[in-house]
């Protein structure tokens, strides 16, 4: 009776406000920010992710490659293993899922419903390109269902799954990006492209660089078809003008290239003895390389010297005049330095990172023309890769000297046999492999792992690269082959699925990758 | 005002001419007088028993009534008790009536402002006096509440002046919510956030910064006294925000008549309070080698491996020329008076508070203007409006704080020496990061907010018939604070978000909640009085309103200029977070009394919120609650002489709660990286959130043994939360974000309240008055949503690997912790054959490690009454209950810590076995690997784990506040003929702390209170202990 009473108050009130109630409730439009944007408007977060999502990986996979090394001895990831319980080195599955994520379906989903095929395009692109570099450096990853917003927990799937996903993608952003009516080029597109300004053209050849790698990545598998990967590199980028960088403002902590000293991360990496082995002569019948000076920081004293993995440099030798430089040329082990320190090569605030490269790609030619058996092509490309990479390392300097000695270098590098033979029949895989290394030092940390696990860090082919006696406890002397997905996205909140593909296995990480499997 | 005069001539005339007819009668007058103050009460009821004539005293206290000799005069007054006198020859009867708390027949103010005799609540209801909660001379009145009400749990932040506080009534009803009450003055709710440091544009955690909960901006001098509403029972006519209960403050009226002025003035002395031991015994260096370079990698702390001092060494007492004396000194002034049907009260009031850490100050203005109306013979009116200023000058704390920095700095350097001749940063190394010299920190780095509010209500009251009364509230709390936390360029980056040669970052906040409320009740007594029933009906709306601004700068042109034009212009950046939530609400409540004896109450109250989808908008709870005067049916019997009054009670009630703004919308957030733009956020939007429900049942007690002098009060509850609306859970990032807000988990929580209160001694002269509280709460988290093994708030991480995190099955109030150690199948311990050090297992899944809730709280009150002298203390025990004391592991990894001192240079072999592959055999290798840890100091970072600091079963036994007063007679004050009334007291809060605790203060909190869930509360790691305050305070009427 009571109760009923009650409830017909309630009612009551609600009749006589209901019709006001609703439209005085509806405040719950989120006035921060809007519910969707021009696709456009998606691309800088996106594009930026990428760049800074390899950049924080390096930190682990830089070691691995032994492009840089820890200040600090015995760092895990400087003996292969990882760091266990912590999400270092998952910053690119937090670009992939997070960053580029949901944002790029929305980009997709607008770009289809305004019709923006170019944008549409650009978008399928750099979807496809995060698919590529997530499994090669996860192996299995969520893809089928992933952002089911009716999903809390994803299973994984395998790495062929994702490597024909991506292949697919790739051919339908081609067949977007040919589209030449409807709305195509907006000028947000153009103001909003990090990468290209809004040019469909070079998204084209973007695309046809992500082919290439998806293609050539399969050397190892029975179906490998070198033409295929030559053909997909004549349609990729044609030169350095077609590089895809990110570029940076560096004015502040937040828009500021994560290797430069404004962020402070890599002042504790100092560069490797294999990277200075490579460039000082050691390897190359003591030819200088004319790019060392730009890459690379001599100590205090002169000498250009590296860091031997696992065994770091302690504070003192650091201050000495013999201690091996930060990447930056700092004072090895100190990240904060003051302000206005310019930083090195790619390790500067305001300098672009770059994706992929004309000389990247003119590499992956030559080794499948090598691998098909046409060393005429192979060194063409081979050449081509050589001097792209010079052409683009000469323009981190303006000093009229340095450029001059630069070049007076060059030609005797290009002229050195042991780097660039003469005769086509001369060119080894190894002398590939090496000037690939070197090209992509810094940026190409993934492709470079990729060639390195492809040949098993053979120093039959990366001359004199050494791997640590001891390596990390769990690995029980197996080098790394693939990074744990992220630890608390995956390791916590999605275990079963985790566990179906080994993830939970006290050695999952050197675990060779489907692509490196024959 | 003229015609009430009229009015009031007129029925006084009609008194004196009805006289003859009843000649056997007389008139009896008299004023009745409030015997603490001597000012006259208006409104106590005088009823003749024999004729049953009634009547009440004006506002001089006056009354008159007829009585023949033999008749008995009953005086009551709420608050007052009950005194009867029986009419002798004399024509007047004066009286001194003196207020009482412990009277069953008191009224509290529940829900809406409504006042209700406790002896017909269903459910636990304390109230305490707001004088109580001033004498202790706090500057937040929240902590004065610490220990003296069961059920409570008070936990600050820190030490520091205008330190946010957590309160919680009955333990954690939410996971990852707030489990803070509402705070409703004089009927209508106020606004308690904390800010939250995510709206900064360079997001900083609750844990480095804490600004404060602002309800500590009330005075304590304006409360005249808060009733605690602890179960869902509160929210069954306040709604979803007081689903984890209610603090309903009600201020000081004015009293008419003469005016009255009283003035205070309080002046304390603060001191440190406990600090964790310190041993400055081994220097700078590793592995028992010299070198003043040498830091630990994930703090930048010097780390104490190296030598002992040599002897001769000049050892500085840094702590003790860091901390000075905090000085508190305030100043109240109050007026109020009244003519009539009219009356008012003018306080102010000036705080400040310099704390024991230098550069930290809080300062606080309190404006507030009550006025009551009688307007017309039914219309009344109830106003008050406040004005607050604040302002709060705090410093670092936790991770990389002043305090952690003190603690580590070298004992052979001098603290004080933290600049260079050219005024830059003095460094204690020469190469590398360190930690920043706190005396920098403190001069350098400047945290501070600022805040103007003003809280203002008006509320009608209006009966038109005898049966009906109508009640209109409207409640606007509006505020303005700044907040500003400063970094200097040479201060240390990891605080500063990089290397940005300083940084500054405000936020302006504008907030604004509006509360209306109306409601009618219909009350109508039938069966000869006998049975009496109240139905209420009405409506509330919310509107609460919050605008942040926020700016931040970097790299400063000129050092020592704080402001952001002094920031360079292309590092300038801004955000602006807006959030608005309405809600509606029906309500309506059912009271059914029988006999003063039985009580029944039914509540509905259906909400409609704009935080939820329109589909899961609007929910109705229910609440049935019962109280049985069981006494009276043994009146007059031989029992009532000994239990003077006894009930039993129950109730259940349920209540559903809503989600944060926008949790179900999605917003594009724009972009600070190159090329702007826009992406999502961290957290998924869920639009099919439900709301979530609480449902609580209590049964409850209460009995009164020989005439008030000694009674008891116990309350068990259980209370089950379904569908918990989890903010922010961690989760896939498959979902394409990083956070989810979802329904699920379930919890229960369970517990026992008890008191009993006694006056041992009641003599003319000596009155003493004890009371104990007793509280027991327990919580389980039965359920977590699929895919999900853990709970744990990201915030709470804050050291080392232990944080708050909850496995179902087990408490919310769990620690868990990464690493265990190995053992064989035996339970031996596994020892590394090549360190000598024990194996530990790194666990993907935390376990559990440790369960912050204590097995029992008590407090014990004591006040003694002797000539004008009291004397009262607040002691409160805590039995059991873990403490992770991050500062002491932190110390550890430092070598600073007794534990990494003791036994440094002596040889030691772990008891265990070797893992050799024997391990498990029947023959395992005992450990044979001697260690010597002075040249060895892997043993302080791989031998113990996290774990082994957490601290188990910390009790502790505090002194809260002891307050001694002395109210000067009146023959010493009749001499000046200006002070009426005249005390002089001393009060100490936090004086004596007894703990088996190893660390500082085990009671504070690791993050502020805008942490949600069960918080970091026994979370110990760069907190400053609460000092002890001294004050010495006077008071004086005239």
């Amino acid at each position: 009776m009571m109760k009923k009473n009650i409830n017909i108050l309630v009612i009551g009130c609600l009749l006589l406000t209901s019709a006001s109630c609703k439209k005085f409730l509806d405040v719950n439009k989120n006035p921060n920010g809007p519910s969707t944007a021009d696709p456009a408007l998606y691309l800088p977060s996106i594009q930026t992710s990428w760049a800074s999502g390899l950049q924080f990986d390096a930190r682990l996979i830089a070691p691995y490659i032994q492009n840089f090394q820890h200040a600090t001895a015995g760092i895990s990831y400087d003996i292969y293993g990882y760091v266990p319980s912590s999400d270092f080195g998952g910053e690119l599955w937090r670009s992939v899922y997070w960053k580029s994520g949901v944002n790029t379906i929305d980009l997709l989903n607008g770009a289809r419903e305004q019709k923006k095929w170019d944008i549409l395009g650009a978008g399928l692109a750099m979807q496809a390109w995060g698919w590529q570099m997530l499994t090669d450096y996860h192996g299995p990853i969520i893809l089928k269902q992933a952002f089911d917003p009716l999903k809390n927990t994803f299973d994984y799937d395998p790495q062929d799954t994702v490597y024909a996903y991506v292949k697919r993608e790739c051919l339908e952003a081609i067949g977007e990006l040919d589209k030449k009516t409807d709305a195509i080029g907006s000028p947000l597109f153009t103001k909003f492209d990090l990468i290209y300004k809004g040019d469909p053209l070079k998204w084209k050849k973007f695309v046809y660089g992500i082919l290439a790698i998806n293609a050539h990545h399969l050397i190892k598998k029975p179906g490998y078809k070198p033409d295929d990967v030559i053909g997909y590199v004549d349609n990729a980028l044609a030169s350095n003008a077609d590089d895809a960088i990110v570029p940076f403002n560096g004015t502040n902590s937040a828009d500021a290239n994560f290797f430069g000293t404004l962020r402070g991360n890599i002042g504790v990496y100092g560069q490797s003895g294999f990277i200075v082995r490579l460039m000082d002569g050691t390897i190359f019948n003591g030819m200088k390389d004319p790019r060392q000076p730009i890459m690379l920081n001599p100590s205090t004293d002169g000498v250009y010297r590296g860091l031997t993995p696992a065994t770091g440099q302690s504070s003192t030798v650091s201050a000495t005049a013999s201690g091996v430089r930060s990447v930056w040329g700092t004072t090895l082990g100190i990240n904060a330095v003051p302000l206005g320190t310019p930083g090195k090569y790619l390790f500067q605030d305001k300098v672009g990172f770059p994706l992929m490269t004309y000389a990247s790609l003119q590499f992956i030619k030559a080794e499948a023309a090598f691998f098909k058996g046409d060393k005429n092509l192979a060194l063409t490309a081979y050449k081509a890769g050589i001097n792209a990479s010079l052409d683009y390392v000469r323009t981190f300097t303006a000093d009229p000297t340095a450029i001059a000695a630069f070049n007076t270098q060059r030609t005797a590098f290009l002229a050195e046999p042991s780097v660039v033979p003469t005769d086509p029949a001369n060119l080894t895989i190894s002398q590939i492999m090496l000037q690939k290394y070197i090209a992509l030092w810094g940026y190409g940390f993934i492709e470079t792992w990729t060639d390195l696990r492809k040949f098993d860090y053979d120093p039959n082919v990366y001359t004199s690269f050494t791997l640590p006696t001891t390596l990390y406890i769990d690995n029980n002397n197996i080098p790394a082959y693939r990074v744990r997905p992220r630890y608390n996205s995956e390791y916590i909140w999605n275990i079963d699925a985790l566990k179906a593909i080994g993830g939970f296995d006290a050695n999952y990480h050197t675990k060779k990758l489907w692509i490196h499997l024959p | 005002m003229r015609k009430i005069l009229q009015f009031l001539f007129v029925v006084c005339g009609l008194l004196f001419y009805d006289a003859p007819l009843f000649a056997q009668q007389k008139i009896i007058t008299g004023t009745i007088l409030s015997e603490t103050d001597s000012k006259p009460l208006q409104g106590v009821t005088v009823q003749n028993r024999q004729t049953a004539q009634k009547t009440q005293t004006n506002s001089a206290g006056f009354y008159s009534i007829a009585a023949s000799p033999g008749h008995q005069l009953i005086f009551s007054f709420v608050g007052y008790g009950t005194r009867t006198i029986v009419a002798g020859n004399a024509p007047a009867i004066n009286l001194q009536m003196k207020a009482e708390n412990k009277d069953l027949e008191n009224v509290v103010v529940t829900a809406l402002g409504i006042n209700r005799s406790k002896r017909s609540l269903g459910y636990a209801a304390n109230d305490v006096k707001g004088a109580e909660l001033a004498q202790t001379q706090r500057d937040n009145f929240i902590n004065g509440l610490a220990g003296r009400v069961p059920g409570v749990t008070i936990s600050g932040t820190s030490g520091m002046p205008g330190s946010s506080t957590s309160i919680q009534l009955r333990g954690v009803n939410s996971l990852s919510g707030s489990n803070q009450p509402l705070f409703v003055i004089d009927g209508l709710p106020v606004n308690n956030q904390t800010f939250n440091a995510n709206n900064m544009v360079a997001q900083s955690e609750n844990r480095t910064v804490d600004f404060s909960n602002r309800i500590s901006d009330l005075n304590p001098e304006d409360i005249e006294s808060l009733t605690i509403l602890k179960g869902p029972e509160a929210a069954a006519l306040y709604g979803i925000d007081a689903a984890n209960g209610a603090i309903v403050i009600t201020t000081k009226k004015g009293k008419a008549g003469t005016g009255s002025i009283s003035y205070g003035y309080n002046y304390g002395i603060e001191k440190v309070g406990r600090l964790p031991e310190i041993e400055g015994v081994y220097s700078r260096g590793t592995n028992g080698i010299l070198n003043n370079n040498a830091v630990n990698t994930a703090t930048n702390s010097p780390i104490y491996f190296g030598p002992k001092y040599p002897a001769g060494t000049v050892s500085f007492n840094n702590l003790d020329n860091f901390f000075n004396n905090g000085i508190v000194n305030k100043h109240n002034l109050s007026f109020d008076g009244g003519s009539g049907n009219y009356t008012y009260r003018l306080s102010t009031s000036y705080s400040t508070r310099s704390g024991v850490v230098p550069n930290t100050k809080y300062d606080r203005i309190n404006i507030s203007l009550t006025g009551t109306a009688q307007i017309l013979k039914n219309l009344k009116a109830e106003t008050n409006l406040q004005y607050i200023n604040t302002k709060n000058q705090k410093v670092s704390k936790g991770a990389n704080s002043f305090y952690l920095a003190l603690l580590s700095f070298p004992t052979d350097s001098d603290i004080t020496d933290y600049l260079t001749a050219s005024g830059a940063r003095k460094k204690l190394t020469t190469a590398g990061t360190e930690i920043e010299n706190p005396f920098f920190d403190v001069n350098k780095n400047k945290l501070n907010d600022k805040g103007n509010r003003v809280i203002s209500n008006l509320g009608f009251v209006y009966d038109p018939l005898k049966w009906l009364s109508l009640t209109g509230r409207l409640g606007i709390d509006v505020s303005t604070n700044e907040y500003f936390v400063l970094y200097h360029p040479e201060a240390n980056p990891r605080a500063n978000f990089g290397n940005t040669n300083g940084s500054l970052d405000i936020s302006n906040q504008v907030n604004r909640v509006i509360t209306g409320q109306y409601f009618a009740t219909v009350k109508q007594n039938f069966l000869d009085n006998k049975l009496k029933l109240t139905l209420r009906a009405g409506s509330a709306t919310y509107v609460f309103d919050d605008n942040v601004y926020s700016i931040r700068g970097e790299n400063f042109l000129e050092p020592n200029f704080n402001s952001i034009n002094n920031t360079t212009t292309t590092t300038q950046r801004t955000k602006s977070i807006k959030a608005q939530k309405r809600v509606v609400g029906a309500f309506g409540d059912f009271n059914l009394s029988y006999a003063d004896f039985f009580y029944l109450t039914a509540t509905g109250r259906n909400d409609w919120t704009s935080t939820l989808p329109e589909s899961s908008n609007s929910f109705f709870y229910p609440s049935l609650s019962t109280s049985f005067v069981f006494t009276e049916l043994l009146k007059n019997s031989r029992i009532t002489d000994i239990l003077t009054l006894g009930r039993i009670r129950g109730s259940i009630a349920q209540v559903g709660k809503d989600a944060s703004p926008y949790s179900t919308n999605p917003a594009l957030e724009a972009q600070g990286i190159t090329g702007g733009g826009f992406s999502y956020g961290f957290t998924a939007p869920n639009p099919l959130l439900r709301p979530e429900k609480v449902t609580s049942k209590e049964v409850g007690m209460e009995l009164q043994f020989f005439n008030n002098r000694l009674s008891f009060d116990g309350a068990y509850y259980k209370s089950k939360s379904v569908d918990q609306i989890i903010n922010g859970l961690r989760i896939s990032y498959g979902t394409g974000f990083i956070l989810k807000n979802i329904n699920g988990g379930e919890l229960e929580n369970t517990g026992v309240e008890l008191i009993l209160r006694g006056t041992p001694v009641k003599s003319k002269s000596l009155l003493w008055d004890a009371s104990v509280n007793f509280t027991k709460t327990d919580s389980k988290l039965t359920k977590l949503p699929s895919g999900v093994t853990e709970f744990y708030n990201s915030d709470t991480w804050l050291f080392g690997n232990v944080r708050n995190g909850a496995r179902p099955g087990g408490a919310l109030t769990t620690l868990t912790a990464q690493f265990t150690y190995q053992y064989n199948n035996k339970g031996q311990l596994l020892i590394n054959p090549t360190s000598g050090l024990p194996l530990t297992t790194n666990n993907a899944l935390w376990p559990v490690a440790g369960d912050r809730n204590p097995d029992f709280r008590m407090g014990f009150y004591n006040s003694f009454t002797w000539k004008g002298i009291n004397l009262n203390f607040l002691w409160d025990y805590k039995k059991g209950g873990d403490v992770f004391n991050g500062t002491g592991l932190y110390l550890y990894n430092l070598g600073l810590h007794p534990r990494s001192v003791q036994n440094r240079e002596t040889n030691l072999t772990f008891d265990g076995v070797l893992r050799d592959g024997l391990e498990n055999s029947t023959n395992p290798t005992p450990n044979n690997v001697s260690i010597n840890p002075y040249y060895n100091n892997n043993f302080y970072s791989g031998s113990v784990i996290d774990q082994e600091f957490i601290e188990r079963d910390v009790n502790w036994l505090r002194m809260r506040d002891i307050t001694m007063s002395y109210q000067l007679p009146a023959k010493f004050l009749g001499n000046t003929k200006v002070f009426k009334s005249a005390t002089i007291g001393f009060t100490a809060t936090d004086l004596i702390l007894i703990t088996n605790y190893t660390g500082g203060d085990p009671g504070v909190n690791g993050t502020s209170v805008a942490t949600g869930g069960s918080g970091s509360m026994g979370i110990d790691y760069g907190n400053l202990p609460v000092p002890k305050t001294f004050n010495f305070n006077l008071r004086v009427g005239l």
